[in-house]
């Protein structure tokens, strides 16, 4: 059959090259091109799906980073290793991060004394507003802007705001708390890593 | 005049408005009031920072309609279009503008689509070239019948049934 | 009961996709008819199977069975019936269980019709659709199960625990019917919308439709039957998998501009795009094939356009349903986002690698060699070249750019509508220049001079009408070079149809106009085709006015008051505060009366709705249009908001020509069907007799 039709085509077209010996042609530089190119596409779509997928860290290291507060100050995360650390993305547009404000507040006062610091970390949110919701709320906790989104999007991969990561004395993620805190919540974390038990 | 007529005129005649509107708004300082088509023609070229992928001026969040009063703020204290959209940058990253301000990813950006179209047509000029080459028998055939000395519609007849044939 | 029966017959439909590609791959290698049969059969049986699963879901819809996750999360007691239905696709699990019905619906009939044509092919065909529709099942059946119910463990305390199982877990009960319905979520309220019925179902058409044309490209490499067999087979079912495609598109667009409240049809956003891609590398392969029957050539190529429509329809489910990239429409992430990015490297490589192996035994060598730089074949590969830089310019943007930056700088980026703008404008501008030269050219070898005769009259018609247009006062040379561009494609579309009707009509004596019928009687591909040639040039005249004029302004009104704008009058009536609707909304509708020239046009009364939460839910907003619309505009209004005052905001657009959008999109389609409208087999079998004695005599059979 095979036979049949290549003898067909070879009597139609005369000047066909198929009469040629059926020497494997090489791959051309065009269709090797065009190979990596296929190859390429789906190696970076796989990475960029793998990356895609990452989400809130919550064991670890909690990554690092420095920002400056709305105060001036520039708090660096590694050099507050030994305390406890809370930090919280908000937003003044966000409906659960003004309920949840209150907590954060009493939270650290009740446990400055022990060395536990609250950082909240305005998301996406113009600065005057920030000022407004700390002033509006009374918050005396260190807050700063997150420039750029980079803390926030890049290094927590926070989904929305508001969401909190509980740090331990080692610097390393002891509870991530995906919606609005309550301070009992919190209250109960910080009394277990105060009394030297990681959480179980 | 005609009805689109009447439109271009119209448009001519808003552009106008505005052009003098803007005009006027340079003089008279920041007591003006920015108008909200001149807020959203900067939201325009802004993305929601918080949003997936949706346009500053349609977004319909509380977080958008402040975002659009800051732009409004901005433009009462004499602000730019430009100067807007790089202070939105620099506030909430690239992915706030429409399109990357940093000249480096802008030229990435848009640059490699034509780079693409020209490698596709460079591959296709290779080809048509190598087909043109390929035989010249044929062809001599195709010419002579092309032009056979048969009226306009014969000849256009002949090739159509060429076309239908298989 | 419902629950069950719909799960266990997906759960056999997996099984018969199973056993039929591997009995058919069996029966082909060992060349034993007896299991090739037996996989057909298997193969066959799936879609009742799926049918029946499917319509349990759907009777579970209907009669409120809550106890079923997916109902419970979809529907609540005030969702009308009609949404009931159309709840099906409302969500991931549902619209995948629907996905899968149409795919094996597309085998089953695609095996029925193709089975005695291509007996070398269809054991292969049976092989890869089988594998393809195995894993959608497969999905659905083990990740995202729609039947799975909501049982009670009763608890020592007597507080239950909740869980989701599909079948009773051990002591469980199941929950109370009257909570169940109380808690109910509801529909989306985005999908509640007439385009909403028929949008989902046209794309998902268009796009497991091309699985038919894949699995016969791939059955053709597998088999090593490299003839025109597969394409023959082929090109029909490419036609309709485009025709729902489009029809999808279309139908997004004009739900995207009757609910989403921009103004638009299309905001270049990467799941529209995702849709899109599929349509312009399937394009470009309905135009090569041509070359490929015609000619012999660029079998290589072809193959490569057919696997990369398919691939590309995967992967744009991939990105959309994985949160791979962010967007207004994706679902929510799933489990399923690694099985199909696995699944589409897996399509895309092992069937490159097929070719690539077929074509190094020189199986897909060309025929024919010569063709001039004029002829049809260069124009066509040019056509090729334009879809495909498109094609991969909408990539690039939508999923390219955004994610390369983001890996090597960590910097996020969005590229909005000016970006598409500034790439692909011109590649649309060489795409309607060579629509309206193309079509003239003729297939080998074409000298420039006939090929300037023939244009001579089109080009004629089209300056007459570029000056016609600029007499009116459009004096944008953007513009005028556009509607020229895209009027000269729409002519000569016109044009070849007359041309040939005169043909026809001096060759067989017939009247003119009995002739223009019968011409497309006889050669429904090539008149069908341009028929979609001037439904895109209508579509083209459509965007270029709504696009380059569009005019937009946003203005507070008091009562009474009344705004001027593009000599328009628009003046705010009365307020109506509070409507409930009977699904459950709440709205604010305006009442504005619409003037021209002191003539009172019609009232417009665009709405904001919104929709109540369930317990732990944001209240969904919605600002629904009303607009005016005529051939020469829409005059398009949105309620933006009410300011304290009691002032009502209101945000207006003009558009131009934008009706000539879903105008065109009428035509397109009436060209496609009339271009893939089945002929009778024993109607095209004496059509080709009749062909070949004409030939035979001299006589003419245009």
């Amino acid at each position: 059959m095979d036979e049949l039709e290549r003898i067909q085509q070879q009597v139609m077209n005369p000047g066909a090259a198929l009469a040629d010996a059926p020497a494997k042609p090489r791959l051309s530089p065009g269709m090797i091109t065009l190979l990596i190119g296929i190859a390429s596409v789906v190696l970076v779509v796989g990475i960029a799906f793998v990356r895609s997928q990452q989400t809130q860290p919550s064991d670890g290291r909690a990554p690092d980073f420095s920002v400056t507060t709305f105060d001036g100050e520039t708090v660096t995360l590694s050099e507050l290793r030994g305390r406890i650390v809370v930090i919280n993305f908000w937003a003044s547009w966000c409906g659960p991060c003004r309920a949840e404000a209150p907590a954060l507040e009493a939270v650290w006062r009740n446990y400055a004394d022990d060395g536990v610091v609250v950082l909240g970390v305005a998301y996406a949110d113009d600065a005057d507003d920030s000022r407004a919701f700390i002033a509006e709320y009374g918050l005396t906790y260190p807050n700063a802007s997150d420039i750029g989104t980079t803390i926030s999007k890049d290094l927590y991969h926070i989904q929305g705001v508001p969401e909190t990561f509980i740090i331990d004395q080692n610097g390393d993620v002891a509870q991530f708390i995906y919606a609005g805190v309550t301070e009992q919540q919190l209250t109960t974390v910080i009394e277990s890593l105060l009394n030297g038990g990681g959480l179980s | 005049m005609t009805r689109l007529a009447r439109v271009v005129f119209a448009v001519w005649v808003v552009c106008l408005v505005a052009l003098v509107g803007s005009a006027l708004a340079q003089d008279s300082e920041p007591v003006v009031s920015v108008s909200d088509d001149a807020v959203l023609d900067v939201a325009k070229s802004l993305y929601c920072p918080v949003c997936p992928n949706e346009p500053l001026d349609t977004c319909q969040t509380l977080a958008c309609v402040n975002w659009r009063e800051d732009i409004r703020t901005q433009l009462a204290q004499g602000r730019s279009k430009d100067e807007i959209i790089a202070d939105f940058v620099a506030r909430y990253g690239e992915r706030a503008s429409a399109i990357p301000l940093d000249p480096g990813l802008r030229a990435l950006s848009t640059v490699t689509p034509y780079v693409l179209a020209v490698l596709a047509l460079g591959a296709a000029v290779l080809l048509i070239t190598r087909w043109r080459r390929a035989g010249a028998a044929p062809a001599a055939q195709s010419t002579t019948a092309a032009a056979s000395p048969a009226g306009d519609l014969d000849r256009y007849r002949a090739m159509l049934e060429e076309d239908l044939k298989r | 009961m419902l629950a069950e029966i719909g799960y266990i017959s997906l759960a056999l439909s997996f099984a018969a996709a199973v056993f039929g590609a591997a009995a058919s791959l069996y029966g082909a290698r060992r060349k034993q008819a007896m299991w090739i049969d037996s996989g057909r059969n298997a193969a066959l049986l799936t879609f009742p199977l799926l049918l029946v699963s499917t319509l349990a879901l759907l009777v579970g819809l209907m009669t409120q069975d809550y106890q079923i996750s997916y109902v419970w999360a979809v529907t609540n007691p005030t969702t009308p019936m009609f949404y009931r239905v159309t709840a099906l696709w409302g969500s991931q699990q549902g619209s995948l269980l629907f996905w899968n019905l149409l795919m094996a619906g597309f085998a089953f009939v695609a095996l029925l019709a193709n089975w005695k044509l291509n007996p070398r092919l269809m054991p292969y065909f049976t092989v890869y659709s089988m594998l393809t529709l195995a894993f959608f099942i497969g999905l659905v059946l083990f990740l995202e199960n729609p039947f799975e119910r909501y049982w009670i463990i009763p608890g020592a305390d007597g507080v239950g625990e909740v869980v989701q199982a599909q079948f009773a877990p051990a002591n469980a009960v199941a929950p109370e019917a009257a909570r169940l319905a109380e808690t109910a979520r509801g529909l989306n309220p985005l999908l509640r919308h007439f385009g909403m019925i028929i949008h989902p179902p046209m794309l998902y058409l268009g796009f497991v439709g091309f699985l038919v044309p894949f699995a016969f490209a791939m059955a053709a490499l597998a088999s090593n039957d490299l003839s025109t067999n597969w394409i023959k087979a082929t090109r029909r079912w490419t036609l309709v998998a485009w025709l729902f495609l489009s029809l999808g598109l279309l139908l997004g667009g004009r739900w995207a501009y009757d609910v989403l409240g921009w103004g638009g049809y299309w905001g270049w956003d990467p799941v529209e795009n995702a849709a899109f891609i599929p349509w312009l590398v399937g394009t470009a392969f309905l135009h090569s094939v041509m070359i490929q029957e015609k000619r012999g050539m660029l079998k290589v190529w072809n193959m490569f356009l057919v696997i990369f429509t398919f691939s590309s329809v995967i992967f744009g489910t991939f990105a959309t349903r994985s949160g791979l990239i962010d967007s207004v429409h994706s679902f929510a992430r799933s489990e399923i986002g690694a099985p199909m990015f696995f699944f589409w490297a897996g399509v895309t490589i092992v069937s490159v690698a097929l070719i690539v192996v077929r074509w190094s035994q020189g199986a897909l060598k060309s025929e024919h060699g010569f063709a001039g730089v004029l002829s049809r074949e260069s124009l066509f590969v040019l056509n090729n070249v334009v879809f495909v830089a498109l094609a991969l310019a909408i990539f690039w943007g939508s999923f390219g750019a955004p994610i390369i930056t983001e890996m090597v700088t960590g910097t996020d980026i969005t590229l909005g509508p000016d970006y598409f703008y500034t790439v692909t404008v011109p590649l649309f501008i060489a795409m309607y220049i060579l629509m309206g030269i193309a079509p003239l050219s003729a297939w080998g070898a074409v000298s420039a001079r006939s090929l300037g005769r023939s244009i001579l009259v089109p080009v004629g018609v089209t300056l007459a009408a570029v000056v016609l247009i600029a007499l009116t006062g459009v004096n944008d040379p953007g513009a005028l070079f556009g509607y020229g561009v895209v009027l000269l494609a729409a002519f000569v579309a016109g044009y070849e149809i007359v041309r040939g009707a005169r043909a026809r009509a001096r060759a067989a004596g017939e009247h003119p106009l009995l002739a223009a019928v019968s011409i497309f009687t006889r050669n429904r591909r090539r008149y069908g085709g341009f028929i979609i040639h001037l439904g895109i040039t209508v579509i083209g005249i459509g965007v270029i006015g709504s696009t380059l004029f569009q005019q937009e302004t946003q203005r507070t009104l008091a009562i009474g008051e009344s705004l001027q704008f593009s000599g328009y009058e628009l003046r705010l009536d009365s307020m109506e505060y509070g409507q409930i609707a009977d699904d459950g909304r709440q709205m604010d509708i305006a009442n504005l009366t619409l003037k021209r020239d002191d003539e009172v046009l019609t009232t417009l009364r665009p709405r904001h709705d919104v929709f109540p939460a369930a317990a732990d839910q944001q209240p969904m907003v919605m600002n629904i249009p009303s607009a005016y619309g005529t051939l020469e505009n829409d005059y398009y209004v949105l309620l933006v908001g009410v300011q304290p005052s009691g002032a009502v905001t209101f945000k207006v657009y003009v558009n131009p020509l934008i009706n000539l959008v879903w105008w065109g999109g009428l035509v397109l389609i009436a060209g496609t069907l009339i271009a893939s409208w089945p002929t009778g087999q024993k109607a095209e079998a004496r059509q080709r007799v009749a062909n070949a004695v004409a030939v035979q005599r001299g006589q003419v059979t245009v």
